[in-house]
């Protein structure tokens, strides 16, 4: 104890650069927290905070007994567990696909062109998707009739069986190059020596895959599998919003944060929207701390 | 010294209490009970009490805020008409914008207690909450001093525009006492003329219509509906007499004096099945309900629609028969009289609607250091001096003089510069708070008519010959949304959503008629169940109001 005090101090120049950056989570992060009291208000904007009737847990019991509920709930859940099944694991693969190829203008290329897509904004990405997947003059379509895979054009955007895997398609295709940075960072750190060893004990490239580079990575891998999980109710927003605008896929796209922000914001209903709100943060710090219990077994966790 | 000060307080007190009508007496009451200089001062400066406030006497300058995610306002000054204005009526106005999230920075100013002096909004039961909560300014002592808006908006419109306390708080923009409105159905010509053309009156003439051109055009969208498929609600119209879409925005159909409900009306029902038909056979853009804006434009630009319909199809129209034209003089589009089904009468037919109220408003908020002053400039802003100056620009370049009802008489350069006149008018469409469409569209037609067909607008064209008759007026169905935190507010969500819903499948999944009207029933007693009755009972007594008001 007394050695990390002689060594804080001894660092205080380090110390002192946190500050602004634990002056800026305080007060942008932890004072507004208050406001989650207006979930327990008849919140009026004219009133304000302190005038706002108090009516206890009436919003929740609102919110637990909307119709919609079961249906938002079990589409927050299945596109969660996609993203986390599919989307999450995706950059995992191709850093490891990238680490394997030995030509150095073709691997540069791949990583360039497979990031680029991140900063694009979902309204850009969106209408692409939009254009490639439409019946009148649409890519795909005139592609697949071209091959005599299929009759007649298929409208792909108003067939709800089609709409989660499009968006999960699309959010690959979108994060997939960006996700990647990290794990190639984490690969290029792996002594070349082990895999030198390897080689000479006869290890095939699998072998070396799978013993080497996946083993080296794992902090990094349940530090973002950790993070992905407690992201797991944050199912989508406006990739779902603007793809799954077609109210024919409201059954399948309605979701916590688009049904909060249809209800609760667009309509002034600011206590309700922070009732579900909060009802979602609380599962969200419930899962965070399962997998951060679950990580420490292997002293990789968060904390 | 005080003593004379506390005089010319005391003298100025009457004739203030004249100036506001006893009415929120600002200033008066503390003068009274503690007259200090600076309220004498105060008192002192602004133009003799009783009298108006004279535009340009004195500068005037106040904040502004267009409540739209879309709206940024343009630089006061930056273009010609403002410049103008600024220069001569010593008005400035300072922009609060939005940064693209209207509804936010609202309820911010509102909590901050910070309004600006003027919000442009729309017209709705948001505005009511901001009245009740005592933060408007009321109108109705200015009305008389300034006349433009009594004028032209008239008083069966004003009388609309009151609040419930009987006070007028909203200052309208492109309010109207002629029909008004675009909505319908552009052809495209030459596809038309190609075909023979044939007669395009009733919906079976569509049908047969649109068969043909699938036939031979194998790449053109035979019917296109539209960003979110509003052409659907557009045709709903041809089903019923004195039916118009803005009643599928409404959730409610008038019949007697009650509004019934939108699922079971027998010419919205058909309206669906008739669209439902028009996809199954893919006589109807496939994409009705995915598409977005840029999508449909490409489609019409580039003349790859056959017929479109939609609430403002003429914007596209235009641009559209203007494209075409470019590379064959016989290509284009042009409008035709809706379709009706047979047997209605083709005289009732209403694909769009207009409303005297016009689309918004603007109000004045307790913030307002001078809401008189601020008054006074938007009532000549709106009458015919300030509508010259912001939709024509300074008088002397297109215009120069003016008729006996203010009409500005158009200059040769007004025909000849179309580039230029277009580019002035493009840039002062922001600041068009206030527009008086009367006087607008009487000043245009007047001068259209001297034209040559050929040298005609496109869009003034067919307003004048089709879309103007055929609006429906539906001023006395203006408000009747319920806030929308309110229990029928959250009612009407509700059903907006089921009919959202319903209206997409109904197009896109049904296989048969029968199933369609199957999927309206189901619709029906779901709406019911989330209380539809209750929500049509709220409309029906604020249509019920509304007629009183009008005096019909």
């Amino acid at each position: 104890m007394k050695q990390q005090i002689v060594r804080f101090f001894r660092q205080w120049d380090l110390q002192i650069m946190v500050i602004p950056a634990i002056a800026f989570i305080f007060i942008f992060c932890y004072i507004p927290m208050y406001g989650v009291l207006m979930a327990f208000q008849d919140f009026s904007l004219f009133k304000g905070f302190y005038h706002s009737s108090w009516v206890g847990f009436h919003h929740f019991k609102m919110f637990f007994a909307a119709p919609e509920l079961g249906n938002v709930m079990r589409n927050t859940v299945v596109i969660g567990l996609l993203k986390l099944c599919i989307a999450f694991p995706a950059p995992i693969v191709l850093a490891l696909m990238l680490n394997e190829v030995r030509k150095m203008i073709f691997k540069r290329v791949i990583q360039t062109v497979s990031y680029l897509p991140h900063f694009l904004s979902w309204v850009i990405v969106s209408g692409y998707a939009i254009s490639i997947l439409s019946v009148d003059n649409g890519s795909l379509n005139i592609l697949l009739e071209k091959l005599r895979l299929i009759d007649g054009p298929i409208n792909f955007l108003s067939i709800p069986e089609y709409f989660w895997t499009i968006l999960i398609t699309t959010n690959v295709w979108k994060e997939i190059g960006f996700g990647s940075i990290v794990y190639l960072a984490a690969i290029s750190g792996i002594d070349p020596n082990m895999y030198e060893a390897a080689s000479m004990d006869g290890a095939s490239r699998f072998k070396q895959i799978y013993l080497i580079t996946l083993p080296s990575m794992l902090p990094v891998i349940i530090i973002f599998g950790i993070l992905a999980i407690g992201d797991f109710l944050n199912a989508g927003f406006e990739d779902i919003l603007l793809l799954g605008s077609n109210p024919v896929l409201r059954d399948v796209a309605d979701v916590i944060d688009t049904y909060v922000y249809r209800i609760g914001i667009q309509n002034n209903r600011y206590s309700y929207a922070t009732a579900a709100g909060l009802f979602k943060a609380l599962i969200s710090i419930g899962l965070l701390a399962m997998a951060n219990y679950m990580a420490r077994k292997t002293d990789n966790s968060l904390w | 010294m005080t003593a004379l000060l506390l005089a010319g307080a005391m003298a100025l007190l009457p004739a203030m209490t004249g100036c506001s009508k006893g009415e929120q007496t600002e200033g008066s009451p503390s003068a009274s009970s503690s007259p200090s200089a600076s309220t004498a001062t105060g008192a002192a400066s602004p133009s003799p009490a009783g009298d108006r406030f004279e535009l340009g006497s004195e500068p005037l300058e106040f904040s502004f805020y267009g409540n739209y995610d879309w709206y940024t306002m343009p630089k006061w000054g930056g273009d010609l008409s403002s410049q103008w204005i600024k220069e001569n009526k010593k008005v400035d106005v300072i922009a609060v914008n939005s940064g693209g999230s209207a509804m936010q920075k609202l309820s911010t100013m509102i909590v901050s207690n910070n309004l600006p002096d003027v919000i442009w909004t729309e017209r709705d039961a948001e505005v009511e909450k901001l009245r009740a909560a005592g933060m408007l300014v009321p109108f109705d002592d200015y009305l008389d001093k300034y006349p433009n808006l009594k004028k032209w908006a008239g008083e069966e419109t004003l009388n609309m525009l009151r609040s419930s306390d009987g006070k007028l708080y909203q200052f309208p923009n492109w309010y109207t006492s002629t029909p008004q409105g675009n909505a319908g159905y552009v052809v495209n010509s030459k596809i038309y003329k190609e075909l023979g053309s044939p007669k395009l009156e009733t919906t079976d003439d569509l049908y047969a219509y649109l068969k043909q051109v699938k036939e031979k055009y194998p790449d053109v969208v035979p019917f296109e509906a539209g960003e979110g498929a509003v052409g659907i609600d557009t045709m709903y119209s041809a089903f019923g007499e004195n039916r118009t879409a803005y009643f599928t925005g409404m959730m409610g159909v008038p019949e007697g004096n009650e509004l019934k409900s939108l699922f079971l009306d027998p010419a919205y029902r058909e309206s669906l099945q008739f669209a439902n038909k028009l996809y199954r056979e893919k006589l109807m853009t496939q994409d009705a309900f995915s598409q977005n804006g840029d999508h449909v434009s490409e489609k019409v630009t580039t003349g790859r629609v056959a017929v479109f319909a939609s609430a403002t199809p003429t914007q596209l129209g235009a641009r559209g028969d203007t494209a075409l034209r470019e590379k064959d003089p016989e290509a284009g589009y042009f409008m035709i009289w809706p379709i009706h089904k047979a047997g209605l009468d083709k005289n009732k037919i209403y694909p769009g609607n207009y409303n005297q109220l016009g689309w918004n408003v603007s109000v004045i908020t307790k913030a307002a250091k001078n809401p008189e002053a601020i008054f006074a400039f938007l009532d000549w802003f709106t009458g015919p001096e300030g509508q010259r100056i912001i939709i024509w620009g300074p008088e002397g370049m297109y215009w120069e003089g003016a008729g006996e009802d203010g009409a500005p008489k158009f200059t040769e350069k007004f025909v000849t510069d179309p580039v230029g006149r277009n580019k002035l008018m493009d840039s002062t469409g922001d600041l068009q708070w206030n527009g008086n469409t009367t006087f607008i569209d009487q000043s245009k037609m007047k001068f259209e008519q001297t034209l040559a067909p050929d040298q005609q607008n496109w869009e003034t064209r067919w307003q004048s010959q089709i879309t103007w008759k055929t609006q429906m007026n539906v001023t006395e169905f203006s408000n009747l949304d319920p806030t929308k935190d309110s229990p029928e507010g959250i009612i009407a969500q509700s059903v907006n959503d089921i009919l959202l819903k319903v209206r997409a499948q109904a197009v896109l999944n049904a296989k048969s008629e029968e199933e369609v009207a199957a999927m309206l029933d189901q619709a029906e007693k779901d709406a019911q169940k989330v209380g539809y009755a209750q929500l049509l009972k709220y409309k029906t007594d604020s249509w019920q109001e509304n007629l009183k008001r009008i005096g019909k």
